[in-house]
């Protein structure tokens, strides 16, 4: 499985009394690891609104299996997950990087809307192309899968 | 939204059935889901998360294409307007495939 790592360290103003990392901060390394991801491949905000749309994140997930502590260094690991409609998925890892121990493991859903709010569900042109080479990354073997997926073909 | 015509009760139960397949409504069975009543919303209260599943479902099943929420107000009103749009979209393609 195709994963893209980065790394942060928890800094003062991210830990609770016990020196715990608060677990909202998770939500922030999470977006640290997609816009790592989505800067790869030119599908940042900024390059969504050029084409007329935003991506909005409409479901997210954490599970917190171990504490990260103040100035650890984490790694925080993206993966996108195959999708089965046109939305983005990725899938996060937490580890601390001293002993690779998994400290989180999460998840966001994003939809694709119009700069209106109507939600779409097709993509076409430059954004797909690019949506489908980021796809290609983390799924090397489906070398089509947007096709695939509204043909609901791709397993 | 009203039908435009006669809509076969086969295609209606067969997107019922669609809907509550690909959707996993486990509780639920066709003749639960009232042909003129909205799926979302306050009728079957199905989000637009659903909607993005049963727009590829209905694309596999059916060859109709939903681009947008815009198009699936209107396909989603109801089981009866959902019967309507894919008739409708259906008999479009085969026009313009006998013109083409």
């Amino acid at each position: 499985m195709q994963w893209v790592e980065t790394t942060t360290t928890v800094r003062f103003n991210e830990i609770d009394q016990w020196g715990i990392a608060w677990y909202g901060h998770y939500f922030a390394w999470f977006e640290l690891g997609r816009m790592k991801v989505l800067e790869r491949f030119a599908l940042l905000p900024k390059d969504f609104a050029e084409q007329g749309l935003i991506a909005p994140v409409v479901r997210a997930s954490c599970d917190y299996l171990k504490s990260a502590l103040t100035n650890d260094t984490v790694i925080i690991r993206t993966h996108l997950a195959k999708p089965q409609t046109t939305s983005l998925t990725f899938q996060f890892e937490i580890m601390r990087q001293a002993d690779r121990d998994l400290l989180a493991r999460g998840e966001t859903l994003q939809v694709l809307t119009r700069l209106d709010g109507v939600m779409i569900y097709k993509l076409k042109g430059e954004l797909k192309e690019r949506v489908e080479s980021m796809l290609r990354f983390f799924w090397p073997q489906h070398s089509r899968l947007i096709d695939n997926v509204n043909a609901r073909s791709a397993d | 939204m009203q039908a435009s015509g006669h809509i076969p009760q086969e295609l209606v139960v067969s997107l019922k059935e669609l809907v509550i397949r690909t959707l996993r409504l486990e509780d639920i069975a066709p003749e639960d889901i009232v042909d003129g009543a909205p799926l979302f919303g306050e009728g079957l209260g199905l989000d637009s998360i659903d909607a993005l599943e049963l727009v590829v479902a209905i694309e596999r099943e059916y060859d109709v294409e939903i681009p947008d929420a815009e198009v699936g107000r209107r396909a989603f009103a109801s089981v009866d307007a959902l019967a309507d749009f894919v008739l409708e979209k259906q008999a479009a393609k085969k026009t313009s495939h006998a013109v083409g």
